[in-house]
């Protein structure tokens, strides 16, 4: 990839951060922690990687993006409000009675939304069943699948991803966004699913990690897909928890953000300044 | 004496004449088609059925996902692994998502009898019924279960269908008219309703036979479909006879007797008396016996009916 195009998925990134915030101040809270984690993953896959119409958003040819981790909404919402699905005024209704963009996704109040998540451990099978369903009608349409780590201790998933190995569905990608805390603290001290490569891959998986804040390494993994014929892939991505919120960072109490007005001041100030480095680049 | 026929076998006969019409019928197994009645299933129409092992959890989330793709999956396994243990991917993944699935519970009630309460399924109607948009579907002979499976398969949304093992008489002619939502006035009568479903239909034709010689005159009423209940025509046995008696192979509470008793209570408040399993385990041993232990047995029923409409 050109540095040209990195730098415009960077802004885009940053622009996406702008419409998390933009949530909180509209909700006053929400799981921000691993929206923020998982923004450039989300970008990769909004302004590269899928094959998808705003205008058209049940285009049967579509490839479909599968929020396992429901709770990450803040991302999705954002990012497809940036893409062009919606209008990007919808963001301010966060928190209001019956708005269409709820603490958790539901696919029958917003267009791009594909499934309805929240609870953990369910995205894998239904992810599963979309990729066995468009192999049936011999479609080329890809499943993306987002799931986080701490996710993975509900054990839904192994099933779903033992039957995603025994069906061959290598039309399907996981991330798994590996930013290493969940409410009660670490991942690897709350319930170890380490080493996550290893697992996978006994489950029938073909495994790559990668850097997940990195364009490159994720858009040039992700166009490998299959990473094996005959095999699901995925690719367990290591990030940062909050990422581009100075006082959040790698801290286990942002999963859930309660925002204060001096850190939503301090936010847009971190936001600006990644803004100014971003300016320099160009 | 009415012709006996085995349900599963029935079921899945009905399943492939569906399939054959409508190419968008898949099949999903948790290690269950063959004994669903399916095994024919697979070598039918390969390409259309997929094993997943035992894992409820996992088939019914997969059954969403192939849903939003324009296939029809069916689900069949042992009645309480596709309620009771993935009820929460029922919930999310085929009600909320309101996805095109048919999930059908087999060897439901008390029909695994010997093998104990892991293996009853005497809840089923009560938890799935509190799933908004989901249609629950108990037919009580060998003809409603084809009739049903056709009717589930031609409707759009998430269904949930019941069928026992033990063979079956078979209680209507193949020209009977099946609607979803409809129950049937098997006959009519002026003393007691006596409303049934599923499995023990049977036990209430019987009994409604027994009552007649009796001198009680029944209105009989199968109610094959539990979700939408057929309001219309039990507030009509409620206004026209006044005197309610319902038969189920499920926990009272949260079954038929109950969804009844809701409409009732609230448009027009009669007395209903409910035959089924109370707050307790059911024990095991052979079938027809642990009926008689709820007192579903014709006779009993029959008793249960004459003390009720006595007091």
């Amino acid at each position: 990839m050109d540095s040209k195009e990195i730098l415009k998925l960077e802004y885009t990134a940053l622009n996406i951060r702008r419409n998390i915030l933009r949530l909180i101040r509209a909700g006053g809270a929400g799981h921000v922690g691993g929206a923020l984690s998982s923004v450039e993953i989300l970008t990769a896959l909004y302004f590269n990687l899928l094959n998808v119409d705003p205008g058209n958003p049940k285009w049967p040819l579509r490839d479909r993006f599968v929020l396992s981790a429901g709770h990450k909404c803040l991302v999705l919402y954002a990012t497809l409000a940036k893409r062009g699905f919606f209008d990007a005024s919808i963001l301010d209704t966060y928190g209001d009675l019956d708005s269409p963009i709820p603490g958790h996704p539901n696919m029958h109040k917003l267009p791009g939304i594909e499934t309805n998540t929240g609870a953990l451990g369910h995205g894998l099978s239904i992810a599963g069943g979309m990729a066995l369903g468009l192999r049936m009608d011999k479609s080329q349409s890809r499943v993306y699948v987002l799931m986080g780590d701490g996710e993975l201790a509900e054990g839904s998933n192994w099933e779903a991803a033992s039957a995603a190995s025994m069906h061959k569905l290598d039309n399907i990608l996981v991330f798994v966004d590996r930013n290493q805390l969940q409410i009660s603290g670490r991942t690897v001290d709350v319930m170890n699913y380490e080493p996550l490569d290893e697992r996978w891959r006994s489950f029938g998986w073909s495994v790559r990690t990668i850097d997940g804040h990195d364009f490159e390494a994720i858009i040039g993994n992700a166009k490998e897909m299959p990473f094996e014929k005959g095999k699901p892939s995925i690719i367990i991505a290591d990030t940062i928890k909050s990422k581009g919120l100075s006082f959040a960072e790698r801290k286990v109490n942002y999963h859930y953000w309660k925002a204060t007005p001096e850190e939503m001041e301090q936010a847009e100030r971190d936001l600006d300044a990644i803004e100014k480095k971003l300016k320099e680049k160009i | 004496m009415n012709e006996l026929l085995d349900p599963r076998k029935t079921f899945g006969e009905a399943v492939i004449e569906a399939a054959e019409k409508n190419p968008n019928v898949v099949v999903l197994s948790a290690d269950s088609s063959s004994g669903s009645g399916l095994g024919a299933f697979p070598g039918r129409f390969p390409g259309r059925h997929f094993e997943f092992g035992i894992m409820e959890q996992g088939v019914t989330g997969f059954a969403s996902g192939l849903a939003t793709t324009g296939k029809i999956p069916v689900f069949a396994a042992i009645a309480p692994f596709v309620t009771a243990r993935p009820f929460e991917m029922f919930r999310n993944d085929l009600g909320y998502m309101n996805q095109n699935v048919k999930v059908v519970g087999r060897c439901c009630g008390l029909t695994y009898d010997q093998l104990g309460p892991t293996h009853h399924s005497i809840d089923d109607v009560a938890i799935i019924r509190t799933i908004p948009g989901v249609t629950i579907i108990n037919p009580g002979d060998p003809v409603t279960i084809k009739k049903a499976v056709h009717a589930m398969i031609s409707h759009i949304g998430p269904c949930y269908m019941k069928i026992g093992s033990p063979k079956m008489p078979v209680l209507y002619p193949e020209d009977v008219e099946f609607r979803l939502g409809k129950g049937i006035v098997m006959r009519d009568g002026r003393d007691v309703a006596l409303i049934g479903t599923g499995t023990v239909l049977s036990k209430a034709v019987a009994a409604a036979t027994l009552l007649e010689k009796e001198g009680i005159s029944v209105r009989l009423i199968d109610m094959h479909t539990l979700k939408p209940l057929d309001r219309e025509l039990i507030l009509a046995a409620a206004k026209e006879i006044g005197k309610i008696v319902t038969v189920e192979e499920h926990f009272i509470a949260g079954g038929l007797g109950s969804a009844i008793s809701e409409i009732c209570s609230q448009e027009y408040p009669v007395r209903i008396k409910m035959i089924g399993i109370g707050d307790h385990y059911a024990s095991n041993g052979p079938y027809e016996e642990l009926l008689g232990q709820h007192g579903l047995q014709p006779d009993q029923i029959r008793d249960t009916v004459i003390k009720f409409l006595s007091t």
